[in-house]
């Protein structure tokens, strides 16, 4: 192999992938957007229903154990302040618990609660804040239930210590930029096959061996280096910086395969597409499923990017140890070169 | 102008049009966004708590659940299926209900049920959720109610479902991609493989060419118009009016791909440009999407005369009079571009550049 070669082809390739306007649009693009789209969304999780409340008769104990469960509860200091907070919209709901409540409660009489709701409240939420204060008109008449509730709480409990959506997106903005340089990767070498142009350089000085290096660095480097900077843009390096450097780099590997295998099948740009979306959307579905609990079950763990997104989400918000991350990055590894190796081997063939 | 020669060309488009990316990106985009917009905001974004119940019996409480509109239920086989499914997140609470439960609650005996948490769920889910089981098996339990609940929606507006507010924006797409990006690319893989110029040197003009793949684009434009608004449950009353405008939202849609496809020599600076005043075409429908952004805002931009008409028609049920001017403003456009890709044609023809114009 000679170095001198490559390094040129590699010069060459980067030029040409940024002269193609649509790659080099969503090149940058995508990497402001993402970062932008991050930023934009919340870094907390707010997991409370906020109230106001006018019930000068409601024990303060009574509001405070609410809180502990997520029911916030604001005192206003009338009916009509606490009228004007919900049509502004200040709070979504608003409830008024008379003071003759108790007395009617006492002697056996059905009492009133009255709720407002914010104009902008959903109508299809309604019924279950309804619900909710029968059950505390039931609590406040003293009625029991006969029921034991044996409760167990599955997975790590994070009530109070939620993990924000866009933590959870970050896994996926990751696969995203890297299956979008498959694209143009598949796009450049495809090109340079329908154009002849590859075949041309495998009459010079330049071996076959070379060529893959050279496109591999290529893809592999724009991958990894836009992914890397989105990481670190949000903060993503602050927990096990090189695992999960390590993690987009084998990524990256799987996402140069897979580029290999899309360019001996493509022809142009719109072949490339058409092949390419639906290896994005399958790839996704990993990190889409963080964001959707429930969407997929087990069988998720096929697709190679599972283990990448795994690595990369558990590792950003549970600081996952090398120890942990251990086979999910040998898979990753094995896949990357089981990609990378049948890459070559069908693109070869098609150079020949 | 020969009728039958744009037909046999159409007639073309259409055979060769499933080997075309955009052509079945086309006919596939609108219906996975339905269908995705449907599983978002009707599941997953609903902000609705969702219960899992494995009924070993038939309780009333599964039943009392399932009326609740604000609550997503869930039933399973199985205790095991349902742990499961609350270890994965598909429900928030999971309730395991013994065979005799309704007798048990019913006769005052103590009864003991399982309770799953997913440990992810928000906090506010789990206090709904909770008050909710206890006030249906209350309601088993034959217990009288204390209080009375005496709900008002306080104010003059109403809430706008996010499923609502991205109509638009789906529909848009829909005309986008089948009215834009088809025509568009069509012409541009012509120009890029000489077969435009292959064509014109026929006795097929230039105009002919441009009609039969403006026609593909209105027909994909409608056609998967009518299967957005279907599939979205807002075809309403006046299907006939809502064709009407689907068709002229298809033309001018077509009318601006024809125009790029005439400018744009290559599928890359298509996609790029396309990109570029991507937020110009789609401007209309992010306006709809906060409802508190004045509406003129929003008629700014030509593509709003596409939707607007259709969302007044559709969402509040509007006459012909109440949008004839939005028509006519509409038609007002498509007359300008077809007049500006007439010029630019006479042109390229004058200057005898005919199918590279």
């Amino acid at each position: 192999m000679n170095g001198r070669i490559i390094r040129a082809l590699i010069q060459k390739d980067i030029k040409v992938f940024f002269s193609n306007q649509f790659f080099a649009l969503i090149t940058g693009l995508a990497l402001v957007a993402y970062a932008g789209i991050y930023f934009a969304m919340p870094s907390t999780v707010d997991e409370t229903i906020e109230m106001a409340i006018f019930a000068p008769a409601l024990p303060q104990q009574f509001a405070d154990s609410m809180g502990d469960e997520g029911v916030v509860l604001k005192n206003m200091e009338s009916k009509a302040a606490l009228e004007t907070a919900v049509t502004d919209n200040e709070y979504a709901v608003g409830v008024i618990i008379p003071e003759s409540l108790n007395q009617a409660l006492a002697s056996g009489e059905q009492g009133k609660i009255e709720l407002y709701f914010s104009p902008e409240f959903p109508e299809e939420l309604k019924e279950v804040y309804v619900i909710f204060f029968e059950e505390i008109g039931y609590n406040l008449s003293g009625q029991r239930l006969n029921i034991e509730v044996n409760e167990e709480i599955l997975g790590v409990d994070r009530a109070g210590n939620q993990i924000p959506q866009r933590e959870k997106m970050l896994p996926l903005f990751a696969v995203l930029i890297l299956t979008m340089e498959t694209l143009g990767l598949a796009s450049l070498i495809s090109g340079e096959i329908e154009a002849g142009t590859l075949q041309a350089l495998l009459i010079t000085p330049m071996r076959m061996e070379g060529l893959f290096v050279a496109k591999g660095t290529v893809g592999v480097g724009l991958a990894f280096f836009q992914a890397v900077v989105l990481m670190a843009v949000t903060g993503g390096l602050s927990q096990q910086p090189l695992l999960i450097i390590v993690a987009l780099l084998l990524g990256s590997l799987l996402v140069t395969g897979l580029g290999f295998l899309l360019a001996s099948v493509a022809t142009d740009l719109m072949s490339v597409m058409s092949w390419g979306v639906p290896i994005i959307l399958l790839l996704s579905l990993p990190a889409i499923s963080l964001l959707l609990p429930g969407l997929t079950t087990n069988w998720v763990k096929v697709l190679p990017s599972y283990y990448l997104i795994d690595t990369v989400y558990q590792a950003v918000n549970f600081n996952l140890g090398w120890a942990d991350a251990g086979s999910n990055l040998l898979i990753l590894a094995a896949f990357a070169l089981v990609f990378m190796g049948m890459g070559i081997v069908v693109l070869r063939r098609k150079f020949q | 102008m020969s009728l039958r020669r744009v037909g046999v060309l159409l007639g073309k488009e259409f055979v060769r049009g499933p080997r075309n990316f955009m052509f079945i990106f086309a006919l596939v985009v609108p219906i996975v966004f339905t269908l995705v917009l449907t599983l978002l905001f009707g599941t997953f974004f609903s902000g609705k708590p969702k219960l899992g119940v494995a009924d070993a019996g038939s309780s009333r409480l599964v039943t009392q659940a399932k009326e609740v509109d604000s609550i997503i239920v869930n039933e399973y086989e199985s205790d095991e299926a349902l742990r499961e499914a609350v270890l994965a997140g598909a429900v928030d609470v999971g309730l395991t209900l013994p065979e005799t439960f309704d007798t048990a609650v019913q006769t005052g005996d103590s009864v003991a049920i399982e309770a799953y948490i997913w440990g992810e769920s928000l906090l506010q889910d789990r206090a709904i959720l909770g008050t909710s089981i206890a006030v249906w098996i209350r309601t088993i339990a034959g217990q009288e109610k204390p209080v009375e609940i005496i709900a008002t929606t306080l104010g003059d507006e109403t809430a706008v479902p996010w499923q609502d507010r991205l109509l638009p924006f789906v529909v848009l797409i829909t005309m986008m991609i089948g009215g834009i990006m088809v025509p568009a690319t069509s012409l541009v893989n012509e120009k890029m493989k000489r077969t435009l110029t292959a064509l014109t040197t026929t006795p097929t003009s230039i105009g002919e060419v441009y009609l039969a793949k403006g026609l593909l684009g209105v027909i994909i434009g409608v056609v998967m118009g009518v299967v957005t608004l279907a599939m979205n449950r807002a075809f309403g009353s006046q299907p006939l009016l809502l064709v009407v405008l689907l068709t002229l939202g298809g033309a001018l849609a077509s009318a601006f791909g024809i125009l790029m496809g005439m400018l744009l020599k290559d599928i890359n600076s298509l996609f790029a440009t396309i990109k570029g005043i991507g937020i110009f075409l789609y401007a209309p429908a992010i306006v709809y999407l906060f409802p508190t952004l004045p509406e003129w805002v929003g008629r700014i931009f030509p593509t709003y005369y596409i939707i607007g008409p259709i969302m007044e028609v559709t969402q509040k049920g509007a006459s012909f009079g109440d949008i004839a001017p939005d028509v006519a403003i509409l038609i007002g456009i498509i007359l300008l571009v077809v007049g500006i890709i007439a010029l630019l044609t006479r042109r390229a023809r004058q200057g005898g550049a005919l199918a590279t114009a």
